[in-house]
């Protein structure tokens, strides 16, 4: 009996360890869980490339947004990278390829060159050299709730500042809370502040601070801070917006609560699903126009696949990520959680409205900023966004904001 | 002499797979932490080392993008003081009058167990929607006429307004009461029936016997709880987490948050090991100053 067992557990051991080493495909990390909107777009992808390519098993894992960036960090840092990755552009992916951890994509793009411009990988290009897949890409847009500002006698969307804070003094006068803002996610204040100071100080001038090392120490920055702060005191935020995360701020507007939201346009697909029933989407109204002006946004390419550097086949890997990066790009702009960084050169009839009109928002463009803590190295945007949570509950001003990233920052 | 070396190699055998564990999950992990603490760290790609700094940085306002680490430690022990002087006493109440064996003894000391079953998710998100701006506690407040017509919703939740921090010790305190409870519960069932009846016949009260007879038997437990309440209280992260909803919180900052805030937001896990061991060293510490206090009083 004892060999017997003793027998059993050596062929188990043994089938256990040969399974670890078994080929069976190529490995796929992402953020696309069950409960995210891109999830279908993801899903439909790889459905396409299995059916193309039966004889590439394609063995995906999505990992909710914050324990992915631990998970996938780990795994750079322990050689166990899967094949293609998830990664946001710019800083998150630029310290992967510091460390000469990701494959270069360059030859795989020249096949692709005529169906992905070459724009749309600025934020993932290193030294001249390309390292990731753009999919889809997301603005930040002042989204309004038409028949409330309808009430206060707007058919249109403000198009200036000053008609802007007319509407939302006459909505207060009215009783109606013009913004909703989640205080405890800082990021969503930040798609307000971002908006306010690059309409403030120009995109140019908000792109140096983020991306080319310019100083912090601006005070048309903290003029701007200031300017946000004056909205907060004239009551055109909901006072409990402070306590609240973003589902709840979002479900408010959708439930009519709010006259505007500003936020990313991946959330086109909910609006237009879900209501509000008249919902609009616009820029950001111009604040000095000495410095800023119309076209001028906070957004861009920035979700990603990448290719990890010890990859399977890492040539071949990285045609396929391409087509199925392609295939994500396509599905995500149909169900309308993005714009495409890809040629659409399918039927897109069936997209949504306000994807639509975000689209010619972005047509009509020539500048985009990315947003702050994707563009920011990560212990800068860490120092950063808790500076903006210190705006929003009004425990710094224009020139604390400054001065703390300044000193914590440049 | 050749039967006792055979002896100690096979007690090194046996006590081999529970020390190889606790040197692979215990010690070497803190070692690992301690060693990160010295050197500027991103979890990948090169160390650079830093000597003291990453732990001067945690306590030095001057550096750039500070945290203060010292107010976290006052919330964690401030956690601590609230644990041992109402979640306590209240546990301990609760366990003497369960103890005299009342009717419904075994219901109420269900009841009193549940918080502790329920996880500590669930137990997050019932609280946040007590303290929601439009949630229980205010709509109460608004019904006995505390908040009049047109007054603002009272923000349990938001930083800067001196309210979060109770706001995540509420409902800390309220679950681990009945935990603390059934230890101390089963202190109290492990005091002899007769030292209980010798004290009756000699005409104590039930307060003179719980005074004098049952309290004095399970102080070992109590000290166990002390120990537990404190630790416990440094070591808080969860429903701190799920109630103040941002790693970054100023306002309830425990040293969890704050390893967590460097680690996976700022990506400095040489910071963030410096306060796993900081945290490590005042577990220990404290751990080791209840001991030290109860063995003084014996």
């Amino acid at each position: 009996m004892k060999k017997f067992l003793a027998m059993l557990l050596a062929i188990v051991a043994v089938l256990g360890l040969s399974a670890c080493t078994k080929d069976d495909g190529l490995t796929m990390w992402c953020i696309a869980t069950k409960s995210d909107s891109n999830r279908h777009s993801y899903e439909e992808a790889i459905k396409e490339m299995e059916k193309k390519y039966p004889d590439t098993k394609l063995n995906w894992e999505a990992i909710e947004n914050e324990t992915y960036k631990q998970k996938i960090k780990a795994a750079v840092a322990g050689d166990n990278m899967p094949d293609i990755f998830f990664t946001w552009s710019c800083a998150f992916l630029g310290d992967f390829v510091k460390e000469d951890k990701v494959y270069c994509l360059d030859d795989a793009y020249k096949g692709f060159a005529d169906k992905l411009p070459e724009k749309m990988c600025k934020n993932t290009t290193y030294n001249g050299k390309k390292y990731g897949v753009p999919l889809t890409m997301n603005i930040v847009g002042l989204f309004a709730n038409m028949d409330i500002l309808k009430e206060v006698g707007y058919d249109k969307v403000p198009g200036s500042y000053t008609e802007l804070i007319e509407c939302c003094d006459k909505l207060v006068a009215a009783g109606k809370i013009p913004f909703g803002c989640a205080g405890k996610e800082t990021w969503c204040v930040t798609e307000y502040l971002e908006s306010i100071i690059e309409k403030s100080i120009g995109a140019k001038a908000l792109d140096d601070i983020f991306c080319n090392g310019a100083t912090w120490d601006n005070p048309d920055v903290a003029k701007a801070v200031t300017i946000f702060q004056d909205m907060i005191d004239k009551k055109y935020f909901d006072p409990d917006g402070v306590s609240l995360g973003n589902d709840a701020v979002k479900q408010n507007f959708i439930d009519g609560k709010y006259a505007f939201y500003m936020n990313g346009t991946w959330n086109c697909a909910d609006f237009s699903q879900k209501g509000p029933k008249n919902c609009q989407v616009a820029e950001f109204p111009v604040i000095d126009d000495s410095k800023a002006k119309l076209g001028q946004l906070i957004g861009g390419p920035s979700d990603t696949l990448a290719v990890a550097k010890s990859a399977k086949d890492a040539e071949n890997t990285a045609k396929y990520t391409f087509e199925l990066g392609q295939l994500i790009c396509k599905y995500g702009y149909l169900d309308g959680c993005g714009l495409p960084a890809w040629t659409v050169d399918y039927d897109a009839s069936s997209v949504n409205e306000l994807t639509r009109s975000v689209a010619d928002i972005v047509a009509k463009s020539d500048y985009m900023v990315l947003f702050g803590d994707t563009a920011m190295p990560s212990d800068e945007a860490g120092k950063y966004l808790e500076q903006v949570a210190l705006v929003y509950t009004k425990q710094v001003d224009g020139a604390g904001f400054i001065a703390a990233l300044k000193a914590a920052i440049r | 002499m050749k039967s006792k070396k055979y002896d100690g190699v096979t007690i090194f055998l046996f006590l081999l797979p529970a020390l190889l564990l606790f040197v692979g999950i215990l010690v070497a992990p803190m070692a690992s932490s301690a060693i990160n603490s010295f050197y500027q760290y991103k979890g990948f790609g090169q160390k650079t080392w830093l000597g003291w700094d990453n732990y001067k940085r945690l306590f030095n306002k001057d550096f750039p993008a500070y945290i203060p680490f010292k107010d976290s430690v006052v919330h964690a022990l401030l956690l601590a003081g609230f644990s041992v002087f109402i979640q306590l006493p209240l546990a301990l109440g609760l366990a003497l009058l369960l103890g005299r064996g009342i009717k419904g003894e075994r219901f109420f000391l269900s009841v009193n167990f549940l918080p502790v079953l329920i996880s500590t998710v669930v137990i997050g998100q019932l609280w946040l929607k007590i303290f929601d701006p439009r949630g229980l506690l205010n709509s109460l407040l608004r019904l006995v006429g505390y908040l009049k017509e047109g007054d603002d919703n009272i923000q349990w939740l938001a930083e800067g307004q001196g309210k979060l921090l109770y706001s995540c010790f509420i409902p800390m305190l309220w679950q681990y009461v009945g935990y603390h409870m059934l230890l101390m519960y089963a202190g109290v069932k492990s005091v002899p029936t007769e030292l209980r009846e010798a004290a009756k016949i000699d005409g104590a009260t039930d307060w003179q016997v719980d005074r004098f007879v049952v309290i004095p038997s399970m102080k070992q437990i109590v000290k166990v709880s002390v120990i537990f309440a404190i630790t416990g209280s440094l070591k808080s992260y969860d429903l701190i987490r799920i109630i103040a909803m941002n790693l970054s919180t100023k306002d309830a900052s425990v040293p969890s948050t704050i390893l967590m805030d460097y680690m996976t937001l700022r990506g400095e896990y040489g910071v963030a090991s410096a306060v796993a061991v900081l945290l490590i060293l005042l577990c220990f510490f404290f751990a080791i100053l209840i001991s030290t206090i109860f063995k003084e009083r014996d």
